[in-house]
């Protein structure tokens, strides 16, 4: 018991409405990775930033190097050698990757002696040593805004690693990267556990797990619910385990009937603000009836292809057809009213205002039609009533009925809202673009019963998933984007788990 | 590890300011309470009575009786004079408030002030039109000017994503040195150095009434003011361009997937903008005035936002805080006269007035987490009651 370099126990904390964290007791030895695993919202991130002193337990103890953790705060952790890379990156995008790491930290010198100055170049040095020897592979002098996303995450290891960090905690890591750079990043920690650290790896995804941790914990509704040696467990017992029950993938899926085609793609290509082409080339049509699904690794153009078809990206050439009507020029709402409903990928920024009433949001695409609008009145009470029956329908549920603020909602019924308001629309064609990022198994389920649903009332559905499980449960048929291009199509029972994987990954026949 | 239980004095507090609906009122009044309290303690500092003080800027805009007028003039005739100078800062804070609302912030208000009433002075001001045509004429040249120079900003904004606080800015400038010029040039009045006052048949407020036996200013624009309160009020909860202008301020992103067109929303909103700063300076320049003094840009489009914010942007929210607001500034100038407070202690507290409100979020944060606290306690509370 005694070799554990941290130790929590009977660690709980309390959120208002929640527990993320129920009486939780784990140990972590020194020198091993120790993968962290559970879904979304079962309190993986809430225990590390305890760990990392963002917050402070209700109740419980916290010992690191068999001492107890007073004072929680992410400075005394970093005085106990605890780094954390976070999910989303904390940089200067104008700064270079050394004035990024010595930040709060910055080496002095004197100018002739008198006048004060942060000394870069020893920095740099020290900086360049560091990336070597973790065979991480960065110039020191680079600014952030001219690196992806997998340099930046490096940058932010090599930050800890500058402030001595013996303790390393990673949060979703590979959310972010393609297949190479996961390879990658998973070497770097390897190598990192060879040169003695200690890693702590959040994530939900069991295959890395496989690959690199020792150990693993799995938390399910903020319990600690198993902890097992990772070279002797199968991954499917740890997937029942993380779930709390047998994983059935299996939905009621009606035997398919296709229609005519609904939405024709022909030789999209679109640029992105900088002028790159980020979709090139893409050509498809959904039927009625029909879910056709692009499975992909994020930022390989899925979302580009989505915001095209609905009018929110320019299309550089191609043409885009919805029901026979050429839409490549139209308005986002002449588009909508054609007969094409969107399910964004991101809820908060594009597909609800937040600071707006539930009412108000699930009136976004209608607020301007009679009855809800008359000779440019708004008749609220129309909203009102219009909003309490989808609230009925979809279930969505708020503290304060149809004047709710959204922003005060859960994100899962926020998505239910996005969702009720677009299916109500009764288009032709819903675009949905990772329609259950973030929520938990309950609301998921909700989520795909309703794209089914719409799928056997005849609609033309084109689905857009970072998660293979989704698109292999729902789809009809299935293209894989990589780099913009549409490398294969084919009928979803044609085709592997494995097969799609390695498309994804940018294999060719 | 046993939290604090939540002070009687925090709960109190979350009492009194309520829920979030009535937060959006109480917050505002709680920082009028604060800054009159810091004002209080400033006239103790400087050896005055804070109570002789904050009556005797009732006293100044007619709201109490003073103890000596001047030969035929009297309470009413404060009154009427406030009322003259409240009627642009109305203006002025609608025109910041439209904008706000579009998530645009329109600090070229007293630009498209100057321009206005400076283009209606010379063109209606100076004509021998009769007050029927003039008056009418003055109200709509000014709109028109103003809604231009307001587009203008706009389409800097979304034709080549120029920030409206800078174009704004330097605009004021260019304005303000350029209409100088043409007053110097050729509009000057030689004794008053300022421009030519404008004809009695195109000024808004009549001068020298008899009114119950009292010589008086009558404002007429305080009654577009009011009218104007009660559109706006209508215009941003009602209609459908109106709630496209809230989707825009709210979010762009989610106002532009909706369908709404942005860039004409943001044309509009400041076009409209424009035109409500028209009006404050009509009323203004051709109005409270009657001539424009070169090498100056008021104030009141300024001091607009601080009452826009003190109104949490809604009109008649803007109603009261303009109210209020006024009366600080209007009636320093009779606290100074009077018991020998400097006027510059009302402009003190006009500044600590926006300060607090602009605490207003941090007030509104620290009122959610008391409440939430107060629930996890009841929760707990029930649940180790239901145990025993």
């Amino acid at each position: 018991m005694d070799d554990y370099i941290v130790e929590m126990r009977h660690v709980t904390k309390r959120f208002p409405g929640i527990v993320a964290n129920d009486d939780i007791s784990l140990g972590i030895k020194k020198g091993e990775i120790f993968a962290l695993l559970g879904e979304n919202g079962a309190g993986k991130s809430t225990l590390m930033s305890i760990l990392f002193g963002m917050y402070e337990p209700d109740e419980g103890e916290v010992y690191i190097r068999g001492k107890k953790v007073e004072t929680f705060s992410p400075n005394h952790a970093t005085e106990l050698n605890i780094g954390m890379v976070h999910q989303h990156f904390k940089l200067v995008s104008n700064y270079t990757i050394t004035e990024n790491i010595i930040l709060g930290m910055e080496p002095r010198r004197r100018i002739a002696g008198i006048f004060p100055a942060v000394d870069v170049k020893s920095a740099d040095k020290k900086v360049a040593e560091l990336s070597k020897k973790f065979g991480l592979e960065v110039d020191p002098t680079q600014k952030i805004e001219d690196l992806n996303v997998s340099m930046q995450q490096r940058v932010e290891i090599l930050k800890m690693l500058y402030r001595e960090a013996e303790i390393l905690i990673f949060d979703e890591p590979t959310a972010v990267l393609t297949p190479q750079e996961i390879e990658f990043l998973l070497e770097i920690i390897r190598e990192m556990r060879r040169k003695g650290k200690t890693i702590i790896l959040i994530t939900h995804k069991l295959e890395e797990i496989k690959k690199v941790a020792d150990r693993c914990a799995i938390l399910c509704r903020g319990r600690l619910v198993g902890m097992c040696d990772v070279a002797t467990t199968s991954t499917k017992e740890m997937a029942a385990r993380m779930v709390g029950r047998e994983v059935s993938f299996e939905l009621g899926k009606e035997p398919a009937k296709f229609g005519a085609p609904v939405l024709n793609v022909d030789h999209l290509s679109v640029k992105n603000d900088d002028g790159f082409t980020v979709v090139s080339d893409v050509s498809f049509s959904v039927r009625a009836g029909e879910i056709f699904a692009i499975a992909g690794v994020a930022g390989n153009g899925q979302v580009e292809i989505a915001d095209a078809v609905a009018g929110l990206a320019p299309v550089s050439s191609g043409t885009v057809t919805l029901a026979g009507k050429d839409i490549t020029r139209s308005s986002v709402r002449a588009r909508a009213e054609q007969g094409l409903a969107y399910i964004p990928e991101d809820r908060q920024a594009r597909g609800l205002i937040l600071d707006f009433t539930l009412s108000e949001n699930l009136m976004l695409k209608r607020y301007y039609q009679e009855p809800y609008c008359v000779k440019n009145v708004l008749h609220r009470d129309e909203f009102d009533k219009k909003s309490r029956e989808l609230i009925e329908r979809f279930d969505i549920r708020s503290g304060q009925g149809e004047q709710t603020v959204v922003r005060s909602m859960s994100g899962g019924n926020q998505q239910k809202a996005i969702v009720a308001r677009e299916i109500e629309l009764d288009a032709p064609c819903i675009i949905f673009v990772q329609p259950t990022r973030g929520l938990d198994i309950g609301a998921i389920e909700h989520i795909h019963e309703q794209i089914l649903a719409e799928r056997s009332r005849g609609k033309a559905i084109l689905l857009i998933s970072l998660e293979l499980d989704e698109i292999m449960n729902l789809a009809d048929t299935i293209g894989v984007i990589y780099n913009g291009q549409l490398l294969k199509t084919a009928p979803a029972d044609t085709l592997t788990t494995n097969e799609v994987g390695q498309f994804m990954m940018g294999v060719k026949e | 590890m046993k939290r604090n239980k939540t002070s009687p004095l925090s709960r109190a507090f979350l009492a009194v300011m309520g829920n979030e609906k009535r937060q959006a009122v109480t917050i505002p009044l709680f920082a009028v309470f604060l800054s009159l309290i810091a004002g209080a303690v400033l006239m103790l500092l400087l050896g005055k009575n804070p109570i002789d003080g904050y009556i005797s800027l009732l006293q100044g805009c007619g709201m109490l009786p003073k103890e000596k007028y001047a030969g035929g003039k009297g309470m009413f005739t404060d009154l009427m004079g406030y009322l003259d100078i409240w009627t642009p800062m109305l203006f002025a804070s609608l025109a910041v408030a439209v904008a706000y609302k579009a998530g645009l912030f329109n600090i070229g208000v007293s630009g498209q002030m100057l321009l206005g009433g400076f283009l209606a002075s010379i063109t209606v001001g100076y004509s021998p039109l009769p007050a029927v045509v003039a008056k009418p004429l003055t109200i709509v040249v000014c709109m028109i000017v103003g809604a231009l120079a307001g587009a203008l900003i706009g389409v800097l904004k979304y034709k080549f994503n120029i920030n409206e606080v800078v174009s704004a800015i330097m605009l004021n400038y260019i304005f303000q040195y350029v209409i100088s010029f043409f007053i110097l040039t050729y509009f000057v009045n030689p004794v008053t150095r300022q421009s030519e006052t404008v004809s009695a048949a195109a000024r808004l407020t009549l001068q020298d009434v008899q009114l119950f036996g009292m010589k008086t200013v009558v404002p007429l624009g305080f009654v577009l003011a009011l009218i104007a309160v009660f559109v706006m009020h209508f215009f941003i909860n009602r209609t459908r361009q109106g709630f496209e202008l809230k989707a825009v301020g709210a979010s762009r992103s989610a106002a532009e997937y909706a369908g709404v067109s942005t860039k004409r929303t943001i044309l509009m909103a400041m076009s409209l903008s424009g035109a409500l700063a028209g009006l404050a300076g009509a009323t203004y320049y051709l109005g409270y005035l009657g001539s424009i003094q070169p090498k100056v840009l008021t104030t009141t489009g300024f001091d607009a936002i601080a009452v826009c914010l003190l109104g949490n942007a809604n009109p008649l929210g803007i109603l009261a805080s303009s109210f209020l607001i006024t009366i600080i500034t209007k009636g320093g100038t009779y606290m100074n006269s009077s018991i020998g407070v400097p006027q510059e202690v009302s402009s003190l507290i006009t500044g600590l007035m926006l300060l607090f409100a602009a605490c207003g979020v941090y007030i509104r944060a620290r009122l959610k987490r008391v409440k939430d606290r107060l629930e996890q306690e009841e929760k707990e509370a029930k649940k180790e009651g239901g145990k025993a």
